[in-house]
């Protein structure tokens, strides 16, 4: 129980990062809902349209950034949901592996994607 | 050696103390229980009225593994003479001296200091004896705490909640033995415990822990009760920084205060009107601080 | 000694009335982080038809007729997916404003008023949600 412990404080970082992703996301989310759907219609968007956006390469590195921070703060908070639930043993070793792969699948498909529509493949 | 008494250190200044508290400004805290106190009365001048002179009606959770009829747990009814100023305590020591001695719970003071009789009283953690029948709606549901097993009627197995106590060694502690020569008093300052004032009123009663969620889900989730126990030690200055490092390095392993999702229910049950959370919320602080100069 | 009960969870939902803000609040961002989860992998998947469209035929691109443009056209000319980006909204605007909150309540800035916020949150979602129907729904056939 309490008495094994390790200094290696990885709850207190994780904790702290979550926070901070969360207030990046908080203004990047809001942003991204209005640009796709407020300042451009969804039934707009076109290729030749996101191209345009994502060439420009300080937007291409805020949507990067964008996906890294939601896919931590997503596959963290997902982790942390479960543990409380009593995740624990070997499923819990199991399902954090399961959720840092994907984490790291879905940000390299992401960043894949990124480049793609910037049209710079 | 000397047996000569030191002098009191005269305070530096006649000036008020800084900090605000101090000087009667009201915290976040002392705000909260002047809105309980307007609730309750509140409360209290509505349902007196519709006691008096009548008997209240009881539903008691019974469960007993070794009589047959009450090896399914199920709920009896009491109908027990309203007294003016009855509390759940009396009603139910009323339940079982008159109609059935079986009935079991815990109780000892009655007045709120002891933390035996902590029930789930019409959906919510109370203590038996600081509960007024006449602010309860009938019928009055008694249940024993939730999220613990049960032994016997009101009775819960509290082994778990003890050791989460004492995983977080909630005794003073010193690297060094004082040398002979040295000994003193060890002084706090008026300020130091005004901080840790609150912290200290814990009466190990679990009513927190079982209302929390995580605590239900998580089995190794320390709890509320154990982490302001150790926020009690951890925020006293009598004790050197080691061990205060040595407390933290406890509280922030992965089921410790981290688990806390900041639900508030150990709050709002606490009958000793402990601020649990924000105390739970400084130690996160403290804790992501003292990681942070490692950067 | 003799073998003790296990109830069980007692905040299972059929005693949903006893709940406070603090459970729901913890209730509801945890469901509507799931959600935002299971969209987040989604909505990658669906972008990555950008890497087939970029990879094509050229001069499909600004004809719109590549299969980037064409499945995101096709979606958005569906019903049911304007009714789910409703929703989606819904999801995502609780979910920052209650964050917005629990990091209010993890700084030690208004705990006092910490249910009262919550209430506030669910009442911002709705009319934000609300006011945003029609933006949504623009353009589409039933």
């Amino acid at each position: 129980m309490a008495e094994r412990y390790s200094s290696f404080t990885r709850g207190g970082t994780n904790w702290f990062l979550q926070r901070v992703t969360a207030a990046f996301l908080i203004v990047v989310l809001a942003f991204h809902f209005f640009q796709l759907h407020f300042v451009n219609h969804a039934a707009d968007v076109t290729f030749m349209g996101t191209q345009a956006r994502m060439e420009n390469v300080g937007y291409f590195l805020t949507m990067v950034l964008f996906l890294i921070a939601g896919t931590f703060h997503g596959v963290n908070g997902v982790y942390n949901a479960l543990v409380n639930q009593g995740l624990e043993g070997t499923p819990k070793k199991v399902v954090l592996a399961v959720l840092v792969l994907a984490g790291i699948a879905l940000i390299v498909q992401g960043i894949w994607v990124a480049v793609a529509m910037a049209g710079w493949t | 050696m000397s047996t000569q008494q030191e002098q009191p250190q005269e305070p530096e200044s006649q000036e008020a103390p800084e900090d605000p508290e101090m000087r009667g400004a009201e915290s976040p805290q002392q705000e909260r229980l002047k809105e309980k106190e307007q609730g309750l009365a509140q409360d209290e001048a509505v349902d007196e009225s519709d006691v008096e002179g009548e008997t209240v009606h009881l539903k008691v959770f019974r469960y007993d593994p070794e009589v047959e009829g009450k090896q399914e747990p199920r709920f009896d009814d009491f109908y027990v003479p309203f007294e003016k100023g009855m509390t759940v305590l009396d009603a139910v020591m009323y339940a079982r001296d008159e109609f059935d001695s079986s009935l079991t719970f815990r109780h000892s003071c009655r007045q709120a200091v002891c933390g035996s009789d902590a029930f789930f009283v019409n959906g919510k953690q109370q203590l038996g004896c600081k509960t007024q029948i006449s602010e309860l709606k009938q019928p009055i549901r008694i249940e024993p705490l939730p999220h613990q097993e049960v032994v016997k009627d009101l009775v819960v197995d509290m082994d778990h909640f003890y050791d989460q106590m004492h995983a977080v060694e909630p005794y003073f502690q010193d690297e060094d033995t004082p040398d002979t020569a040295d000994l003193e008093e060890q002084r706090q300052s008026p300020e130091n415990r005004e901080k840790i004032k609150m912290s200290s009123r814990c009466i190990w009663c679990a009513a927190c822990m079982s209302s929390c969620n995580i605590a239900a889900g998580d089995n190794e989730y320390l709890g509320p009760a154990a982490i302001n126990k150790a926020y009690k030690f951890a925020m006293d200055d009598r004790e050197d920084d080691e061990i205060k490092e040595h407390r933290l390095r406890i509280l922030e392993q992965e089921h410790g205060v981290w688990r806390c999702q900041t639900q508030f229910s150990c709050t709002e049950v606490c009958p000793k009107d402990i601020p649990l959370t924000e105390h739970i919320q400084e130690l996160k602080r403290e804790a992501v601080k003292k990681n942070l100069k490692f950067w | 000694m003799s073998q003790s009960y296990n109830r069980g969870l007692i905040e299972d939902f059929g005693r949903w009335k006893e709940f406070s803000a603090g459970m729901w609040a913890w209730i509801f961002h945890k469901f509507t982080g799931w959600m935002l989860i299971g969209y987040l992998f989604t909505h990658i998947a669906v972008l990555s038809t950008a890497i087939g469209a970029a990879s094509g035929d050229p001069a499909l691109i600004p004809q719109g007729e590549d299969v980037y443009t064409q499945t995101i056209q096709g979606l958005e000319s569906l019903f049911i997916i304007r009714v789910l980006e409703v929703g989606l909204l819904a999801v995502a605007v609780f979910h920052i404003l209650n964050g917005l909150r629990l990091l209010m309540v993890d700084l030690g800035i208004g705990l006092t008023a910490q249910d009262k916020s919550f209430y506030a949150s669910l009442v911002l979602t709705g009319i934000i949600t609300v006011a945003s129907v029609p933006t949504f729904m623009d353009g589409v056939a039933i």
